[in-house]
């Protein structure tokens, strides 16, 4: 059963059942950049959560790159976020309101979890629109993640897009993981599959494949752009979900030249090494999560808080069940 | 990195934007860890050839009003990324210089305070203290403990530390020294360069000690081509006594013919030369008993002597090996005479002048036997004047080279060994020279204060020497192993850590010795002049 999800039988039927063909491989010339590169990522960890309330850490920012030359990271946002449906409405719609001119969204329906990634979210934007304001025209700016997003936020996405094109920057979003799938009978991996494909019809060299009109739903005509696979690297064997807005449809050849030439490093081949750098310096570490919650508590302690009172609230009871302590 | 804004986390959300900014910033050069007893820094993983961090090398932390120092004990590849992301080639390079780094690994030697004093550390430098390669301003301390006896200069890594000159104290002389080197690493040069100091050191009445060197090669008096002998020092050959058994060369002005007056040489120094059975050895004890000490050696060999012995109750074929092995002795040593040379070899000693035995092409066998005539002699002078209150005599410091073989444990040679444990109360210091310290008794090792750690490439003998040497050497295991001739790792109690010396080229330092101002200011602790070219 497992074998059958995963392997590829053969090529004739991804062909019939996804709608590609072999000449929808387009190879990638990489070539020289001189432009900048900023990749956008964010991080969130949960502090504690209790069932009406919960806490999280969350942090948005990018990475800038000349070549291969790193210049900084910006953190744009750092800080904890409180999950209440009743009061983080007040969170969200001054960013909602200063960065992209739009009012309020209307939470009310949404689960704790879903309130904090749609905060990490609403930060990642925050962070792309930053970049926008740094990046010259040709720049390209890379987002960690996908464009297909929750409904809520579709309005400041648009945003994003509209200003993007009018400064002439690049803008795509790379998934390190996606959800792609084809099939008609049972659901097999998109990805993994077109990879296997691509590797065999141009061996080590880097392509892409679009994915218009090709019979894989990822999310076409929810939002205004295009969904590709892509290789950004010969010798590596890991491909890329990659979304791009329409007006760079006819660039993408190019764009993804440049991006070729330096998803090369040592560190992490085959993946643009800005967005490598971006998660790193921007993901939250399991000591920094710790370190956070020993200071809520301390807080929690000195506002006259008891021990147990504090455990109560901020011990999940995953951790009681694997007999592990936070405090 | 640095950052330019505080962590603010808990401030909920108070104003909209709190940009921070990491740029690049210096991340290599900084300590990162560890403890009191190590510490761990960063290096550019990849630097040119002359900035290579190596092991040995020593540099400085300065941490507010404090200067640590820290010898290179390791070097490890290292990066902020976990796992063994790295242990397969890919891609076409490192982008992101700035999180791979080399982390070197040194142990602290202990830090100088404002007052320019030093000691060892019980804190550990601030984390991420920038760190630099320790140059001649962190060393000048060093010059304030360092000796009378210049020997080389302070050598960092391979780099050479001119300004602070390596110099042994005449203090500790009396407290043993080794000199110890794999062969050809520079053994000889190092008595040379020790010898000319010693010699300047008397020509300017600042002599504190007399040194003997009995050389069996040769090598000493007047070198061997472009190589240089201590005859060359002219400007201080004042401090130098020479005797020789060869003709040619005592020949020489300044050179005395050496000469051992029968009278002085003991049973006991027989016995020192050959395995005897238990007969033989009481026999030979008997001898001094019997005979007239001055006169026993003549005696012995006449049929009456022969026959005192067999009226002794000794088989005629025990005495027989005796006297043949007496005479083969007397045959091969033609220096012995009426006439001595002991009394005035005492006296320059006493005056701390170098004593140069020149006796080149002797037997093993007679090198040692003369060696512990010599020895004998002196220890007991020296008893003698213990005893008397000689004041005004100074102490002596006899140099033994190829010491394993009378120092070894083991050894029938219990003479040195007596020098080694207790010359000191009498003022007489042992010097002794090997390429295979493993062979030399542990406990004797152990008396040793000053070591000369030159390179020794078998194992065992670092080993030996680590285990029994009154300074930890364990730490400096790699570096004694790669040691370059000319090299050294300078042990003695009165500096405060082993130090890593260039020891001179005795050539290029008598070329020194010779252009310097004999009149210049005395060398006085601390205040010591380098003679730079
Ligand atoms: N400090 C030094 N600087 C430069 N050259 C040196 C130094 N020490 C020794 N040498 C050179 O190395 C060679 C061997 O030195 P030396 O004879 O002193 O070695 P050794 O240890 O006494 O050898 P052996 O075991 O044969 O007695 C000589 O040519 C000498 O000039
Ligand atoms: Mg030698």
């Amino acid at each position: 059963m497992i074998r059958d999800h995963i392997s590829l039988d053969g090529i004739d039927r991804y062909l019939a059942e996804t709608g590609v063909q072999e000449s929808d491989f387009v190879l990638v010339e990489p070539s020289d950049f001189t432009g900048e590169i900023f990749a956008v990522d964010g991080s969130n960890v949960s502090i504690c959560n209790w069932s009406m309330a919960s806490v999280n850490l969350i942090r948005a920012g990018y990475a800038v790159y000349r070549g291969r030359v790193w210049r900084r990271t910006v953190i744009t946002f750092d800080d904890v976020f409180m999950a209440d449906a009743k009061l983080c409405r007040n969170m969200f719609d001054p960013y909602l309101e200063q960065f992209f001119g739009l009012k309020g969204i209307d939470l009310k329906e949404s689960d704790l979890d879903r309130l904090s990634s749609y905060y990490r979210e609403l930060q990642e934007y925050v962070a792309i629109n930053e970049t926008l304001g740094e990046a010259h025209a040709g720049d390209i700016i890379l987002y960690d993640g996908s464009f297909d997003v929750f409904e809520l936020l579709r309005g400041a996405l648009a945003v994003i897009f509209a200003r993007a094109e009018e400064k002439g920057v690049a803008l795509l979003a790379v998934a390190k993981s996606s959800s792609l799938f084809w099939g008609e009978e049972i659901t097999l991996p998109f990805v993994q599959h077109t990879s296997t494909i691509g590797s065999g019809l141009l061996p080590e060299a880097a392509w892409y494949l679009s994915l218009k009109d090709k019979k894989v739903d990822a999310g076409q005509g929810r939002w205004n752009g295009e969904t590709y696979v892509v290789r950004f690297c010969g010798e590596s064997e890991h491909d890329f979900r990659v979304d791009a807005p329409l007006f760079l449809q006819d660039e993408m050849g190019s764009v993804l030249g440049k991006l070729a030439a330096y998803s090369c490093s040592s560190e992490c081949l085959g993946y643009p090494h800005a967005l490598f750098r971006a998660h790193r310096d921007i993901r939250i570490t399991e000591q920094e999560g710790a370190a956070v919650r020993q200071r809520l508590m301390a807080r929690l302690l000195e506002s006259g808080m008891t021990h147990s009172e504090i455990r109560m609230l901020m011990q999940d009871f995953h951790d009681i069940l694997e007999m592990r302590s936070g405090f | 990195m640095a950052t330019t804004q505080e962590e603010n986390q808990l401030r909920m959300g108070e104003s909209l934007l709190n940009r921070k900014v990491i740029v690049k910033g210096d991340t290599t050069y900084k300590i990162v860890s560890k403890s009191v007893t190590e510490y761990h820094f960063t290096v550019p993983f990849i630097l040119p050839d002359e900035e290579r961090v190596e092991v040995g090398q020593i540099f400085s932390i300065k941490d507010q009003g404090l200067t640590f120092l820290a010898r290179v004990l390791n070097i490890e590849h290292s990066s902020n990324y976990d796992g063994h992301w790295d242990t397969t080639m890919k891609g076409t390079q490192f982008f992101d210089q700035d999180q791979i780094f080399n982390r070197v690994i040194a142990e602290p030697l202990g830090c100088i305070n404002k007052k320019l004093e030093f000691k060892k550390s019980r804190t550990l430098p601030t984390k991420f203290a920038s760190v630099t390669r320790a140059e001649k301003e962190e060393f000048k301390f060093l010059s304030q403990v360092m000796g009378d006896i210049e020997v080389g200069y302070l050598r960092n890594g391979s780099r050479l530390v001119e300004e602070i000159p390596v110099a042994l104290h005449s203090e500790a002389m009396d407290h043993h020294m080794g000199v110890f080197a794999t062969t050809g690493m520079g053994k000889s040069n190092f008595m040379k360069v020790f010898a000319a100091s010693c010699m300047r050191l008397f020509a300017r009445g600042e002599s504190k000690f007399g040194l003997l060197i009995v050389d069996p090669h040769g090598e000493y008096l007047k070198g061997k081509g472009p190589i240089k002998g201590l005859t060359h020092l002219k400007k201080y050959r004042e401090g130098l006594a020479c005797y020789s058994t060869n003709r040619q060369n005592a020949s020489d002005p300044g050179v005395e013919e050496l000469a051992i007056s029968e009278s002085e040489i003991f049973p006991q120094d027989i016995a020192l030369l050959y395995e005897w059975s238990l007969p033989q050895r009481d026999a030979l004890d008997t001898v001094s008993r019997i005979f007239d000490s001055a006169s026993w050696l003549e005696e012995i060999q006449s049929p009456e002597g022969m026959a005192r012995m067999v009226q002794e109750g000794f088989k005629d074929s025990t005495v027989m090996v005796l006297i043949r092995r007496i005479k083969n002795e007397m045959g091969r040593n033609p220096y012995i005479r009426k006439r001595s040379s002991l009394a005035n070899i005492l006296a320059n000693l006493q005056k701390g002048k170098v004593v140069l035995v020149d006796i080149p092409r002797m037997s093993d066998r007679s090198e040692l036997f003369l060696l512990s005539v010599i020895s004998r002699y002196i220890l007991d002078e020296y008893k003698k004047d213990e005893q008397e209150g000689q004041e005004s005599r100074k102490n002596c410091l006899i140099t033994i080279e190829e010491a394993q073989r009378v120092l070894g444990a083991g050894s029938n040679t219990a003479r040195f060994e007596s020098i080694a444990r207790e010359g000191r109360k009498f003022g007489v210091g042992l010097c002794a020279i090997t390429q295979q310290p493993k062979l030399i008794d542990k406990q004797l090792l152990s008396q040793f204060n000053t070591l000369v750690v030159m390179g020794l490439g078998d194992r065992n003998d670092r080993q030996h020497l680590e285990e029994s040497a009154k300074q930890d050497l364990s730490s400096m295991d790699i570096e004694i192993q790669t040691l370059e001739k000319g090299e050294a790792v300078v042990s003695t109690l009165n500096i405060p850590f082993p130090v890593p010396a260039r020891i001179h080229r005795y050539e290029d330092y008598l070329r020194r010795l010779e252009k310097e101002d004999k009149q210049e200011s005395l060398i006085t602790r601390g205040g010591f002049k380098p003679f730079l070219e």
